[in-house]
């Protein structure tokens, strides 16, 4: 027996910690996943605190006594009409905007500060949401197979001919603007991959021999699908559903930008450059930064999804 | 007594592996001597390294592997001090090396002809001194010709450029049909035309070693190549490499973990544990007086039909961790003879009696 | 002695779709009709090269892989014909080890979660701590001990899996083991070891065994009878001795011809089964054998020999042929 590893573990959890600590001796070793794991937290730490950090009136409209205040529960309020008069492009107020205001004297650092938790609310909603549907459809295609395989197929073959954004933009309009509606609208389009996924999982693990011997003990198919071939699978949807993050924050900053947006105060990155396109040449500030930050949390989440990827196959390990 | 002639020397190799759980010390001061013409059975279970000594030999060793120290003198040169495309020259043109599965040796996309055909240019030069030799006389060159050509190369410069494409190319294709035609493979013209996947596992066996012999060896290395087959077709594989033996003199080393095969064809065996050799002699000598205590319960421990016995002997203990060796011999924790100079160093390999050495403290 | 597993001419064939709509051209008949029992407390050795359909047989018996002909019988009970629910009872009494112990654990499960579900499927154990109390026991009885408990597959060595793999068979105490090539992957030292405590299992246990593999010497050492199977086919079957040392078929003659003996000055039987060992897709008429065997007549061409019986020795060829010296002695 190896040396390492000889004292008896005191159970079953104490097993998967050390198998647990094993895979982040593997990202460790990679510094782009480390760096990208470090942007990760740091986002996702962001948006957990992001209303402490922030006195929200900083993102008031300054120059109208600060009527309408950019809250999220503003926002989520309806039948508030935005009086947009004539602007004024910077604010020369006694405070110092780290990344520059708006039109209306709303600072940038603090909008942006703002908008990350609704995107990695959105984003969680729709992977979490996306993931778990698309793996239980793919799990259920790839196990019983025959008809139920050739159905779910079909359909999943349906959603995938037409491509992401497209299909977001159709379902978008005609679910109608609302945040929920968007997130539902998202959440369809991204199903289908992890069917996919899965089900060749699925496959490929069946005709294993740990399946067989399962079902030779008298396991029954229940019992055999989820307690032993799915959590085998589960590790390129986890990688999938990493990459993906990114790629729904992307997505639903698109739709914004597309002019989906319920409204146009909505906290949200797209929706921030939405609004700062329009300011492109006057003021740049309004566009880059929010695109930054997007692309800073995509990558962030790539570069973990990859790292994921290359630790957890299981060729590579041990 | 035939004087024999050394092909192969292995000194004292030692090499380690970085893992995650440390430094695998795999191998730990391995000798071997291959004569020219023999063939040398090499014995041991896995993880003695086995396989290792031979990968280090042709320097296929994956990038956590350190050498640590040793010799492999390959006609006297010393291949370890050899720049990497010394290397590939001499893999390609001296060694030849047949492994376990051919299906993951062989190109599947390829017909067996196209790949044949590849290994045997290779050798451009080979082949138009084969196409040269052949114009006075007309006949067809055998493959036994073609590699009795290999030694008057090294002497003449060739003026064998004027040789056109096209004709060394047709050279090559007869001596493709030719070297299938000495492995036995029946209807080689077809066999050409074929993928991998169309033959079965002997046959795919039997073309490996066919693209072997197209190098025009004078070494062959054969890793498990009977261990995935099965008895009938292994028997057919053992009477090959016994005519090949014969018929071409090359030096073989056979690896193998099951010590019957090596009686069938081996003329001497050596034995490896935990990255030692432990004893080598003749394969008479070795299965009739076994002197290490290692070899003698490995003997016990296989089930003999012409013998048969209740309760296998076997081998008390696991086998050694090689992040942490026992001290001294590795054997010594398992050894029903352990005295306590085993624990200390690593007992030298020396000849007991005539040609059969052994590395332990008892003799 | 009683029957414990009688198996009449199962066969298992598969089929080979081809086409645009995937229609069924042809059959790969794996198993074309084998039949023989095992007794109580016995050794039945099966060997059989690649293709002979000796892997799918042990699948069939079981229902791992459905057959489509035969019967089946594990006392007196019908396992081709049992349900559900009887089939799940029926298999705590058959078991099965598999060849590769890298492949046959789940490698996401500790070996004591392993046994806890083993025992917890066949409500084997009363409660949570009695059944742990069982899985350590298991593990002493093969020879580990406790704290491989909490250990993942890929921790232990290839010998050591398959004692887990062994243990996990005990934990719902059958009667019968199905043992696929159970040490083919191990050295020849464990593969001692693992040889030697499935015998000890047998004898305390009174276990009944049927042992299938491809090494030849293996099973002549853990088999009281053995069955040769060619082409989906038996084609001898009779006690080790008499199909080792007397063989009656030509195949079984060359089989054994062929094995390697660890003794180099042994007698080098100057026999050599030529061609390759064939596929069941494309099954000969006749006697499967004919295309190889030196023996072959017209008649073998054409008439498949049925399994003729000599006292207790079952062979499945038309000829008593003298091996030493070629001569054919009588027809059948």
């Amino acid at each position: 027996m190896k040396k390492v590893g000889t004292e008896a573990r005191t159970g079953e959890w104490a097993a998967r910690w050390a198998d647990f600590k094993y895979t982040i001796f593997l990202m460790r070793k990679n510094p782009l996943v480390m760096l990208g794991s470090i942007i990760a937290i740091f986002f996702i730490a962001l948006s957990l605190l992001a209303t402490f950090i922030v006195d929200p009136n900083l993102a008031t409209p300054r120059g109208y006594g600060g009527s309408y205040p950019f809250e999220r529960s503003y926002v989520w309020s309806e039948g508030h009409i935005i009086n947009w008069g004539p602007g004024i492009a910077l604010y020369d107020g006694p405070e110092f905007f780290y990344l520059g205001t708006d039109r209306w004297g709303r600072d940038l650092l603090a909008m942006i500060i703002l908008a990350i938790p609704v995107d990695m609310e959105n984003a969680v909603i729709i992977v979490v949401g996306a993931s778990i549907f698309g793996t239980l459809l793919g799990a259920l295609a790839g196990y019983i197979g025959g008809v139920l395989d050739e159905a779910i197929l079909r359909i999943t073959d349906i959603f995938l001919a037409f491509p992401a954004l497209v299909l977001a933009l159709v379902f978008a309009a005609m679910l109608g603007r609302s945040i929920p509606t968007l997130r539902l609208a998202l959440l369809l389009v991204w199903w289908p991959p992890y069917v996919r996924l899965m089900r060749g999982q699925i496959l490929s693990e069946k005709g294993k021999t740990y399946v067989e011997a399962l079902r030779a003990l008298g396991a029954g198919h229940l019992r055999v699908l989820f307690r032993h071939i799915i959590p085998n699978s589960i590790y390129p949807i986890l990688v999938q559903a990493t990459l993906d993050f990114g790629g729904v924050i992307l997505t639903f900053s698109a739709l914004m930008f597309l002019g989906f947006s319920p409204t146009p105060s909505l906290p949200e990155l797209g929706n921030l450059a939405a609004v700062g396109y329009g300011h492109m040449f006057d003021a740049p500030w309004l566009i880059i930064f929010p695109g930054l930050t997007m692309l800073l949390i995509a990558l962030a989440f790539n570069l973990v999804g990859d790292g994921l990827r290359d630790v957890l196959d299981p060729r590579l390990r041990r | 007594m035939k004087e024999k002639e050394l092909i192969l020397e292995v000194k004292d190799l030692k090499l380690d592996f970085r893992t995650y759980r440390g430094m695998v010390k795999a191998l730990n001061g391995v000798y071997l001597n291959l004569y020219k013409g023999e063939v040398l059975g090499l014995v041991g279970e896995s993880g003695c390294g086995k396989s290792v000594t031979a990968l280090t030999i042709i320097n296929l060793l994956p990038e956590n592997a350190e050498i640590l120290g040793g010799q492999i003198l390959l006609n006297g040169e010393n291949l370890l001090e050899k720049s990497k495309n010394e290397i590939r020259n001499i893999r390609a043109k001296e060694i030849a090396s047949v492994f376990q599965d051919p299906m993951t040796f062989l190109n599947p996309v390829l017909t067996i002809g196209t790949q044949l055909r590849e290994t045997f240019m290779l050798n451009t030069d080979s082949l138009k001194q084969a196409v040269t030799a052949q114009r006075p006389k007309g006949k067809a060159i055998t493959y036994l010709d073609f590699l009795s050509l290999k030694k008057q190369s090294s002497n003449k410069p060739h003026k064998s450029n004027k040789v056109p494409r096209g004709e060394v190319k047709k050279m090559a294709k007869t001596l493709c049909l030719d070297v299938l035609r000495i492995v036995r493979l029946p209807d080689p013209e077809r066999i050409l035309r074929q993928y991998p996947f169309e033959l079965s596992g002997g046959m795919r066996q039997r073309c490996m070693i066919a693209m072997a012999l197209a190098r025009k060896p004078s070494i062959f290395i054969a890793d498990e190549i009977t261990t995935a087959v099965d008895v009938t077709i292994q028997a057919q594989i053992l009477q090959l490499m016994r005519e090949l033996r014969d018929v071409i003199e090359a030096s073989t080393l056979m690896i193998t973990h099951d010590l019957s095969v090596a009686a069938e064809i081996a003329d001497r065996v050596a034995v490896m544990y935990g990255g030692n050799t432990v004893e080598v002699a003749s394969t008479r000598e070795i299965f009739r007086n076994p002197l290490h205590p290692y070899t003698q319960m490995l003997m016990k421990a296989i089930p003999n039909i012409a013998k048969p016995v209740k309760k296998l002997a076997s081998i008390p203990g696991i086998v050694p961790d090689l992040i942490d060796p026992p001290p001294g011999c590795r054997f010594h924790l398992r050894c029903p003879y352990v005295m306590p100079v085993c624990q200390g160093e690593f007992p030298t390999i020396k000849e007991v009696k005539e040609d059969h050495e052994v590395a332990c403290y008892l003799y | 002695m009683k029957d414990l597993l009688v198996v009449k001419d199962l066969k298992t064939w598969f089929p080979i779709k081809s086409g645009i709509i995937q229609r069924t051209t042809g059959y790969v008949k794996a198993v074309d009709g084998i039949s023989f029992n095992v007794c109580r407390g016995e050794t039945f050795g099966l060997v059989g090269e690649s293709g002979s359909g000796k892997t799918t047989a042990a699948r069939s018996i079981l229902r791992l892989i459905e057959p489509i002909a035969g019967e089946v019988y594990f006392e007196g009970a019908s396992v081709t014909k049992a349900k559900r629910r009887e089939l799940r009872k029926l298999r705590r009494r058959i078991q099965i080890i598999f060849q590769d112990p890298y492949a046959s654990l789940d490698p996401r499960q500790t070996v004591n979660s392993m046994l806890m579900e083993t025992m917890k499927i066949h409500g084997v154990a009363a409660s949570r701590s009695e059944a742990q109390g069982r899985a350590i026991e298991l593990l002493y009885t093969v020879g580990l001990s406790e704290e491989h408990l909490y250990r993942f597959p890929h921790e232990f060595s290839g010998g050591q899996r398959q004692r887990v793999a062994v243990a996990r068979v005990l934990a719902v105490n059958p009667e019968f083991i199905m043992l696929d090539e159970p040490t083919s992957f191990l050295d020849v030292s464990v593969q001692a070891k693992v040889l030697n405590l499935l015998k000890e299992l047998q004898n305390k246990l009174n276990l009944t065994y049927m042992f299938i593999s491809h090494n030849l010497a293996v099973v002549h050492h853990m088999s009281n009878r053995v069955g040769v199977m060619y082409l989906g086919k038996i084609v001898e079957l009779a006690d080790k001795d008499a199909v080792y040392h007397l063989p009656k078929h030509p195949y079984t003659f060359h089989l054994m011809a062929a094995i390697p003996l660890p003794d180099p000055e042994a007698q080098k039987k100057d026999v050599l089964l030529m061609g390759d060992v064939p596929s069941p897709v494309d099954i000969p008429p006749g006697c499967r054998f004919h295309p190889r065997c030196p023996y072959v007549t017209d008649r073998c061409k054409k008439e498949e020999p049925p399994l003729y019986e000599e006292k207790g020795h079952f062979v499945a060829c038309h000829y008593d042929i003298d091996f030493e010296s070629g001569e054919v002695k009588s027809e059948r």
